[in-house]
């Protein structure tokens, strides 16, 4: 179960989730459904999210990209690492 | 606290709040608090024939939570005075 | 505290570099704007300039059934948006 990138057995709570997985490649699927696809560059405790090289996927749909975003945290359902981008 | 001080700068101008219903309403601001709730005077809402109930409307006080746009008088923005307002914000704030 | 601007340590530096910037905003009920960010705070509120906002709205089209996609655009001069509207900010390539 090695998630792409996470030292697993060093994440232990969702913080240190969170601390791992900056720079590495994450999907961030908002309450709407829609989801992005890119790299993380930070997030605070609000769950805001700046990412770089972004792609906005509408019903599995690439419709946008993005060289950098800022997604406000309370629109945000999950983040996930990836295996590959 | 910004936005509080810059809506306090636009008493007695006119405005308009787009609500998150889309309702506009036209109004002077007559005054506004920290939570960006909005007193309007004078006011009259866009496309009236929409919604007749407010036709008799004059005054009314708005929640700011239901705002979705303020529509700025063009005048009144120094755009200056706000770059700095917010830089001084951000360097404050967390 | 001397150094400012350069880095991004938190999301809201990314706005904070944007500032007197066109930026992207996508908003909730399929609304988008781009204009100059003259004004932000923590909450996302923001005071935009030169503003050009999209509606998009989808129909069926009676008969067939179809999805009919349409946009709608109009101009604002200066636009005061709150923050919890505010889904996605994104700033002009930076080069």
């Amino acid at each position: 179960m090695a998630e792409a990138g996470v030292v697993v057995g060093e994440a232990k709570t969702p913080s240190d989730f969170l601390k791992s997985i900056r720079g590495k490649p994450v999907i961030v699927k908002l309450n709407s459904g829609v989801d992005y696809r890119g790299i993380l560059a930070c997030l605070d405790g609000y769950m805001n999210i700046a990412m770089e090289q972004t792609e906005e996927y509408v019903n599995g749909q690439l419709k946008n990209k993005y060289g950098d975003a800022f997604i406000r945290g309370n629109n945000v359902l999950y983040i996930s690492t990836v295996r590959q981008q | 606290m910004l936005f509080y001080s810059y809506f306090k700068t636009l008493v007695g101008k006119e405005v308009t709040v787009e609500l998150k219903n889309d309702l506009a309403i036209t109004g002077i601001l007559h005054s506004v608090d920290q939570y960006l709730n909005i007193k309007l005077t004078n006011t009259h809402v866009q496309n009236e024939t929409k919604y007749p109930h407010m036709m008799s409307v004059r005054n009314c006080f708005i929640r700011g939570s239901v705002v979705r746009y303020v529509l700025l008088p063009a005048g009144s923005v120094d755009v200056e005075l706000l770059h700095d307002a917010t830089r001084r914000e951000a360097r404050a704030a967390p | 505290m001397g150094e400012e601007e350069a880095t991004v340590k938190e999301p809201l530096d990314l706005i904070k570099l944007s500032l007197d910037e066109r930026i992207y905003v996508k908003c909730r009920g399929e609304r988008e704007l781009r204009g100059r960010l003259h004004a932000y705070d923590q909450h996302l509120n923001m005071i935009l300039g030169e503003v050009e906002e999209t509606v998009t709205t989808v129909e069926i089209d009676d008969e067939t059934y179809e999805e009919i996609i349409k946009t709608q655009k109009r101009s604002i001069p200066f636009l005061f948006v709150r923050g919890d509207s505010v889904i996605l900010i994104s700033p002009p390539l930076r080069s």
